[in-house]
Order: C-alpha cells, then sequence, then structure tokens
C-alpha cells in the first residue's frame, strides 16, 4: 500500500454531495474553468502535477452485469484525486494557508464540511473521507511539478540557443549569448535527486521493500548464472 | 470535453468487482493483493503504457459519510429554533449510505486520446490487465483490444474538473526535457568560467552527447528512480 | 497590538531572548532524575528561582543572572505526569530529536555517532536520558558561577534523587564537561553580536501579539499584510493555549493548566567548520565578480559586518550609502533598515539569493510568484495567496542561545566552536522540522530542485553541492555558481524540550497534573 511514488503523493478524498446540489457543484467548477483567475491560487502554489474532481451521480456507479446488485444510494459522490508534492501535512496546510476560499469553493457543497478555517476540523474531514492508494506510479518519480515545468522551458531554450548559435563561428558571440542562455534558466539549474522522506512510518516501509526487492535481485542474478 | 485539458487526458475507471470468493477469499482481495504485488517489482507494469504520466489503483470499499456536525443549513435552520424537536435533531445528520459492490478504481493522467491509450496498455500489459481485473464483473467479455476498450469505456466516469499542473506535452517530450534540465545544470556547473574557445567545444560535444532533438537518444525512463542509472550514463559518455 | 500577555506566568528567554537583555553568558546544565518525588523536589527548588518575564517590561530591572527551566518527554515521565496527559504530547517530542534524524537530515558528520558523549548516551539507558535542561544566564561569568554553585548544591544532594549528567566537548579534547558553557564573542574585550563565520547573528526575531516592546517592533519580523503594513504574528505561534493564525488553539497536551503559556524548544549543538568555511569563501572569491565580502553576503543574505540587508544594499556601492544612513538613523528607522525590509523587489533572487540563509529560513512573501515577462525572471503574483506571506506566517521560529568556544585558531574543523541555537515554537513539525527537511535541506518550493541552504545544509561528498546566485534578468550579468559546498555546519547533540509557564510548573513540581 503506498500513497507515494518517489517525490509524488496520491490523495483520494471521496465526500457526499445532496443530489440535488450536484448540478451546483458542477457549474462552480465550469465556471472556474472558464475564470482562469479562480485557479490562480492553486497554480501560484505549484504543488500539484495533476488533480481531477470527478462527481459521481448516485446513479452513475457503472453497473457492467445483471448479477451485479443495484447500488441505492442517497447521496451523489464526489472523488478528489491529487498527484502533488510534499508531505500531506505540507500539501493540506498550504492550501488552508494560501488560498482557503479556493478549497471552501470547490467543497462547499459536500454535506457538513467544515470550511477551510479553522484548520484541524478541515484535516480531519480530508483524514476521515480520504481511502489509501494501493499501486501508485509516476513516470517521473525523481521530478516535482516544478521540475517537468521548468525542465519543458529549459529544453526549449536549449534547442532555440543550438540552433541560433550552436555552430557560431565567433567564440565572443558564443560566449555572450551562452552567458545569456545561462540567465535565462538561472532558476532551472536545481539538481534533482530522491525526495526527502515523506513520514518516518513511509520510510520504514520503503527500506523493507527495498530490501526484498534487493534479496530478489540478487536471488535472479543467482539463478540466472546457475 | 472536461476529460480532456489540452492534450492530457483524465481517465477515471470504477469497476465493479464480483461479489461472490474463491474459496474463502473475497475477489476484492484479490484484486488488492494482486495491487500490493506490483508495489514490490522492480518497476510498475504502467511503465510499460505508453503516455502514462502519473496513475494509481485502489479498491473501493465503501463510500463514507464522516462530517463533522453543524455545519449544514438543515443544522443552521434548528439554531435559529428555540426548542428543536428530538426527530429534527436527528433528522438533521447526514444519512448512512452502503455500496452494494466495491469497485477497482483506476485513475490515469495521460497524453494523447483515449483509444490510443487504451490499445498500448492492452498491448504492453494483457497478462497484468487480466491479472487485475478477471475479477470485475463483466471483464469475462474482454478478450482483446477492442473488448478491453469497449469495456472500460463502460466503467469510465466523466471528470468534472482536470487541473493539470505541469504541463501536457507527450511523455518522451517530459521525460527528454527532465533529462536535459539534469545534464545541463551539471554541465553548466562543471564549465564555469572556462575560456569562450574551450567552452564552445566543451558544449558542441556535450549536444553531440545529449542529443536535444532526439527523443529516441538518451533520456530518462519511465518510472527510473535510481540515481546510478544517470550517472552510468554521464560516466560512459565521458569515456 | 491585543491583549498583552500575562508575563508572570510565562519563562523570560520565551518572550525576548536573554542573549538581547544583556545576558551575554549562560550556561546549560542537564539532569537526570533517579526517583519521581524526589526529582519534583528538586524541581519544586529551582522553580522558586525561575525567572518570569516581567523583567522584560519597559523600566524594569534586571537580576544578575536569568534562570529558566525545560523538560524532556522522558523528563516529564519521571516527574510523574499521568498517561492520560503524556499521550497529549506531540509524536515528534515523544520520539525526541535523535530519532527524527531522517526528517532532519543529520546524517554523515551530523550524525548522533558523532554527537557530544552526552547526547549520544541520551535515550538509550534509562539512567542517562537527559530529562531536565536549567539555563542559566548572567551579566558576568561570575554571575552565572554563583548560580551554578547554588544549582549543583540543590542536585548533588545524596537525597536528591537528580543526577547531573556531563559528557559534553571542550576545547581541549575534553569529552566529559560537565555543563554547555556558551556565550558572546568578544573583540578585543568588546561584546560583539557575531558567530564564529564572522556573521552579525541575532538581529531578526519573530514578533507575536502581547509581547511587550516597541509598537512598530513588527516590522520585517511580524507578517506581511497585502497593503505593506506589518502585523504581529498570532501568539499561538510560538505559545500553546493562544489562538495561532489557523484561528485556533494549537493541538496541546491535557490539562489546559499544563500547556498554556508553555512553549516547545528545539536544543541543537551546531558545529561550525571554519576553516571548511574561509576555505570556501577564499576559493570561490577568486571567480566571483563582486569580491569575497560580496560573496559572504550572499551566503546568508545579510553583510557580515553590520547584518545590512542585501536586498536593500546589493553591492559595495549600494553598501557604504546605506552605512552612511544607518549611522544617522534614529533608532525605530535603523531597525527598519535591519528588519523591516520584503524581498517583493527581487523576486528573481539577484539580490538575495534563493540558497541563502535567510530567505530560506523566513521567505516573507516571496513564494508568491510567477514566471515574468522576461527570461529567468520571477514576479509577485499578488492577490494569489490569502495573505502574501501565507506560506511563510506558520513557519516562523524564534530563536535563542549563543555561540560556545572560540575559533581564533582557524586551521582546522576539528576545534571546538559552533552556536548552540534553542529554537522556540507551538508546533515542532509544522515549524522547525518542516523548515529543516524542506527549506534548508531541499529546494523544490524555491524552484531549486533538491539544491540546499548554502550555510545549514546536510551538503555531503557523495553528491557535491552546488548553489545558483541569480543576477538581474534584465542586464548582461552571468548567474554565479558556488561549487562542491562542503558540509559547514554539523550537528553536535540536541533534544526537543518542553518549556511550561510557571503555573505548569508548579504543578509539575508538586505532582498535580491531572486532566480529570
Amino acid at each position: 500500500m503506498s500513497n507515494i511514488a518517489g517525490k509524488a503523493y496520491a490523495m483520494n478524498v471521496i465526500t457526499p454531495i445532496r443530489w440535488y446540489t450536484v448540478w451546483l457543484n458542477k457549474l462552480i467548477f465550469w465556471a472556474a474553468q472558464k475564470m482562469p483567475s479562480t485557479l490562480e491560487g492553486l497554480i501560484t502554489l505549484s504543488l500539484i502535477h495533476y488533480a481531477r474532481w470527478v462527481i459521481i451521480g448516485r446513479n452513475q456507479f457503472p453497473r457492467l452485469d445483471p448479477k451485479q446488485p443495484k447500488e441505492n444510494l442517497q447521496y451523489s459522490y464526489m472523488l478528489f484525486h491529487s498527484n502533488f508534492n510534499g508531505s500531506w501535512d505540507q500539501y493540506v496546510d498550504s492550501f488552508t494557508f494560501a488560498i482557503p476560499s479556493g478549497l471552501d469553493m470547490f467543497w462547499k457543497w459536500n454535506i457538513r464540511y467544515p470550511h477551510s478555517v479553522a484548520l484541524t476540523p478541515f484535516h480531519h474531514y480530508i483524514r476521515y473521507n480520504q481511502i489509501e492508494t494501493t499501486h501508485y506510479y509516476s513516470a517521473y518519480p525523481l521530478a516535482t511539478s516544478n521540475d517537468v515545468k521548468s525542465a519543458k522551458s529549459l529544453k526549449q531554450k536549449l534547442i532555440e540557443f543550438d540552433a541560433l548559435w550552436g555552430m557560431e563561428a565567433d567564440d565572443t558571440v558564443f560566449l555572450k549569448q551562452y552567458n545569456g542562455l545561462l540567465r535565462a534558466l538561472q532558476h532551472d539549474l536545481g539538481e534533482m535527486r530522491p525526495t526527502p522522506i515523506v513520514s518516518m512510518a513511509a520510510t520504514q516501509v520503503e527500506k523493507r521493500l527495498l530490501r526484498e526487492k534487493r534479496k530478489m535481485a540478487e536471488q535472479e542474478q543467482v539463478a540466472a548464472v546457475e | 470535453m472536461p476529460n480532456v485539458s489540452g492534450n492530457a487526458y483524465a481517465l477515471s475507471v470504477l469497476s465493479p468487482i464480483r461479489n461472490d470468493k474463491v474459496g474463502t477469499v473475497s475477489r476484492a482481495d484479490l484484486v488488492r493483493d494482486r495491487l500490493e504485488q506490483w508495489n514490490r517489482l522492480q518497476n510498475s507494469p504502467m511503465a510499460k503504457v505508453p503516455q502514462t504520466y502519473l496513475c494509481r489503483f485502489f479498491v473501493l470499499d465503501d463510500v463514507y459519510t464522516e462530517s463533522l456536525p453543524s455545519a449544514g443549513a438543515l443544522d443552521t435552520v434548528t439554531d435559529f429554533l428555540p426548542v428543536v424537536p428530538n426527530t429534527l435533531r436527528v433528522g438533521v445528520l447526514p444519512a448512512q449510505d452502503r455500496l452494494q459492490s466495491k469497485y477497482l478504481v483506476f485513475s490515469s493522467n495521460f497524453h494523447g486520446d483515449l483509444d490510443t491509450y487504451l490499445l498500448g496498455m492492452w498491448n504492453a500489459i494483457t497478462a497484468e490487465i487480466k491479472d487485475v481485473w478477471q475479477h470485475c464483473y463483466g471483464f469475462d467479455q474482454v478478450n482483446d483490444a477492442n473488448t478491453f476498450s469497449a469495456y472500460i469505456k463502460k466503467c469510465q466516469l466523466p471528470v468534472t474538473l482536470f487541473f493539470v499542473g505541469s504541463n501536457d506535452e507527450p511523455l518522451e517530450e517530459q521525460l527528454k526535457g527532465l533529462y536535459l534540465k539534469q545534464e545541463f545544470a551539471r554541465f553548466a556547473v562543471e564549465h564555469q568560467g572556462i575560456p569562450s574557445a574551450e567552452l564552445k567545444k566543451a558544449y558542441r560535444a556535450f549536444i553531440a552527447r545529449v542529443q536535444p532533438t532526439n527523443l529516441q537518444g538518451p533520456t530518462w525512463e519511465p518510472g527510473q528512480y535510481i540515481m546510478d542509472k544517470q550517472r552510468n550514463v554521464q560516466q560512459e559518455a565521458a569515456l | 497590538m491585543t491583549q498583552p500577555l500575562d508575563l508572570t506566568d510565562i519563562q523570560a528567554d520565551v518572550i525576548r531572548a536573554s542573549a538581547h537583555g544583556g545576558y551575554l553568558f549562560a550556561r546549560y546544565v542537564f539532569f537526570n532524575i533517579r526517583d519521581g518525588e524526589k526529582g519534583r523536589a528538586f524541581v519544586a527548588a529551582v522553580a522558586a528561582e525561575v525567572t518570569n518575564a516581567v523583567i522584560w517590561e519597559q523600566g524594569a530591572a534586571t537580576p544578575p543572572t536569568v534562570i529558566n527551566i525545560a523538560f524532556s518527554y522522558q523528563g516529564l515521565k519521571e516527574l510523574g505526569l499521568p498517561r492520560a496527559s503524556l499521550n497529549g504530547f506531540p509524536d515528534e517530542f515523544v520520539m525526541g530529536m535523535k530519532a527524527r534524524r531522517a526528517i532532519l537530515g543529520d546524517n554523515g558528520p551530523s550524525h548522533p555517532d558523532n554527537w557530544d558523549p552526552i547526547w549520544q548516551a541520551n535515550r538509550v539507558t534509562r539512567d542517562k536520558d537527559v530529562h531536565i535542561q536549567v539555563s542559566i544566564n548572567g551579566k558576568t561569568p561570575q554571575d552565572v558561577e554563583v548560580r551554578t554553585q547554588w544549582l549543583l548544591a540543590l542536585a548533588g544532594k545524596p537525597e536528591s534523587g537528580v543526577f547531573l549528567l556531563t559528557g559534553h566537548r571542550g576545547p581541549n579534547g575534553q569529552q566529559n564537561l560537565l555543563y554547555q558553557d556558551v556565550h558572546a564573542l568578544f573583540e578585543n574585550g568588546v561584546p560583539t553580536p557575531k558567530e564564529h563565520f564572522g556573521y552579525t547573528d541575532g538581529i531578526s526575531d519573530p514578533v507575536f501579539e502581547g509581547q511587550p516592546g516597541e509598537p512598530w517592533s513588527a516590522q520585517g519580523r511580524g507578517k506581511q499584510m497585502a497593503d505593506g503594513s506589518w502585523a504581529p504574528l498570532a501568539t499561538g505561534e510560538f505559545l500553546l493555549g493562544h489562538v495561532d493564525e489557523a484561528h485556533e488553539y494549537p493541538p496541546a497536551p491535557q490539562p489546559q493548566l499544563l500547556a498554556r503559556n508553555g512553549t516547545f524548544m528545539v536544543y541543537r549543538k551546531l558545529h561550525e567548520n571554519v576553516h571548511a568555511f574561509d576555505t570556501l569563501l577564499e576559493r570561490e572569491a577568486q571567480t566571483y565578480p563582486g569580491g569575497k565580502e560580496l560573496l559572504a553576503a550572499k551566503f546568508v543574505g545579510r553583510w557580515r559586518d553590520n547584518g545590512a540587508p542585501l536586498v536593500s544594499a546589493p553591492d559595495a556601492a549600494a553598501k557604504a550609502e546605506w552605512d552612511q544612513r544607518f549611522a544617522t538613523a534614529t533608532p525605530q528607522e535603523q531597525d527598519r533598515m535591519l528588519n523591516g525590509f520584503t524581498y517583493d523587489q527581487d523576486m528573481s533572487g539577484s539580490r538575495c539569493p534563493f540558497a541563502a540563509h535567510m530567505r530560506r529560513i523566513n521567505p516573507r512573501a516571496s513564494l508568491q510568484l510567477k514566471a515574468g515577462a522576461l527570461p529567468g525572471q520571477f514576479v509577485g503574483n499578488p492577490g494569489a495567496f490569502d495573505t502574501p506571506g501565507a506560506l511563510a506566517n506558520r513557519r516562523r521560529i524564534a530563536r535563542r542561545g549563543l555561540p560556545y568556544g572560540d575559533s581564533t585558531d582557524r586551521s582546522s574543523d576539528r576545534g571546538n566552536h559552533g552556536i548552540v541555537i534553542m529554537m522556540l515554537n507551538a508546533d515542532i513539525n509544522r515549524q522547525f522540522e518542516f523548515v529543516q527537511q524542506q527549506w534548508i535541506n531541499y529546494g523544490n518550493d524555491f524552484r531549486a530542485a533538491n539544491d540546499k541552504e548554502i550555510l545549514l545544509g546536510n551538503h555531503d561528498k557523495e553528491f557535491p553541492s552546488k548553489a545558483v546566485l541569480p543576477v538581474d534578468p534584465e542586464s548582461e550579468d552571468v548567474p554565479y555558481f558556488v561549487r562542491n559546498i562542503p558540509r559547514l555546519v554539523e550537528t553536535r547533540g540536541g533534544e526537543y524540550f518542553f518549556i511550561p509557564s510557571l503555573t505548569a510548573l508548579r504543578l509539575i513540581a508538586r505532582g498535580l497534573v491531572d486532566p480529570t
């Protein structure tokens, strides 16, 4: 069981909504997409790779077989999936410190949502409605969302630079342009290494898994030799 | 289309798991166990599925109705009443909801369109897909890419809001970018202050090694987490 | 300012650093309790002499010494606090600093295997656990010595049930000194606010509601507001039992009287590798265009000699002009020059780099950023967050403590010199541990991937560290890389403590703590 893939954390939260306010929730989400300024805080926090909200109508749980019992729900449900960087505490804290009104806007129509200020009831709300991920995969566990964004910008600028100045004959001109490239990329030159530990508990489990994997790899090597 | 943001796609799949048992073990537990096995592999099987940015699997056992008191409209109404009849006091509490089946939740963020993705997924990890999904209702009809795709679409839920914090580039571009970022950062630091002629020479050798426009050239592997691998690439090139 | 605090109930060093009040010498004495009842009697005797914060009131007389007392989790247990109260303490406090080393980055040279013997032996066997810290702060060494004798006499009696823990390292290879001595560094007999790398230290300290002091002292020390003003931080960020920045009471153990007006203290002995520092500075100064002192300033964010902030004095010329203005400024204006600055005009970090010590431990409002129009430029993004300093306001730490040792001989790193820092916060995990792990030893929030803070980062040889010193995006300058940064500061010991209020202290001493 793991909510962590390198520097990414998988959060799943499921919360009930009254079926007759679902349309309101959807309206708010639609407005958020149309007016990018509402997501400005989220973008500035820069902690999220990808996140989504899925509203599941109470009659919309997939039913694929007559043998499958019909669902019999009184509420509709909102499923929130986030892929973010940092620990659970840092993430939830950042939101409540920086964009409490944004949080309220998205979760408002969930039943008995306690609002994001004060902090502890909100922590509890998320914690108790959170489901652990069993298997989590990131294509780039060494990279945060900041790194991925920075990498795109760096790749673009490097390719542009190379096209213009890569074959420059004059050394002085080349140096000047190269320095300009460094200046343009001065915030993109951090080196990526493994994540700081997310929690003591997670590290304990991770160490055990690593030991197991190493043992398995050794056994495979031995078997291959034989 | 809310599942899509630019070229990035948010796939949300809820596959109902069969209620019967295998021996004395529930199918939901078998699904969970299979997913746990994936955690013990050197790398996730999803690393082989093209264009996958980040994805997750878990089993949804039941819905939760945990909430905190005094945060609902009816609570406010009862606030104003001088006396609250007992039925009303209890009535404002949320009802207890239960799911009749458990669901395998598969949530994936990837680049491109759904059909291509599902085809790629089927072709890359057919055995693993069958392993995990075999316990779900309706999966017995799946025997090839087309039926798999149709099955997934039946289990798919539309996304209400998809927020893309990173970007929607093809995965190869993202990985190449990360590789270049790491390599160029090292290059820039190692070659600080050297004379311009030498710098230019070193730069050209660097470009020849990292091949910025060649996505098939040196780059990061999907799911790569081992530092040594990257160092070895650099050392090999230096020889 | 709102309701003033109950200064009679709060220990002196919590409200204000004794070092700033003229107490330039201090001695930290540690005890182990072998008998709960006798331990409580000892605590009662010490408690009678504990100094409260009334001495910081305007016009109050300051005694020759300030005595404060703090307890580790094991100490509270030995003193007989009920399980129901002990359970209310946070995990990190219960575990202790040594067990949290993976979070704090105390590895390699900072690993507990290299700590002073007293800290190595702590949390291994019961009889060597550090239970009580008594700090004796004095205006002269003689004042400290007098009180030390009184304290040792209290502990030394056979029936005291309290044992002095020894095992502090000293200047001549000693491994078993009786106490940890600290003192201001003197130059030609004159006390300075410097530490061993040569920086002027202790300039800034958070200001929270209810603290006595000048009405304008929140400038630069409190929280930055959207309209450009400064407000004191919520008291609950530093004192339990008061509302914090999240508009609630910080989680605290029961009963209320145990926690209220108390705080948590992180004690860390940090050795400074003065030779490695000098070497790094000399080496990099050869290639750094701005010269040695500007480079040294870039490591921290303040000029070494007088602490002028780089954002206000980004180069030698500006510094000269700053110095002139400072010399003729009023005390309030001087304070504003030193503290009341923002990073709003330096979002790209060309004046104070993102890797600088100051910017990493207190980014002020500089995390509310977005890419600017020019390549390599960051600009502010006003309005994105609830308040500009939203991400920093709940990560503040109050600092206490003084340097230790002598660094006249800078020819090696094996000398005995550094600082003992005691950090005060209401939530060790949210404040100290977060800053240590996420902002000092990691750089993602500063868009610097894993690059560490220059001075305190746990740089290692396996993956050589570097730091980027950005330049003005509108200039023709080149960003400078400080390369192969060695580990400049090493942990030599420490623990997490609880500093109770005077009320709580008396309850503990009488064995009356009961959350029923």
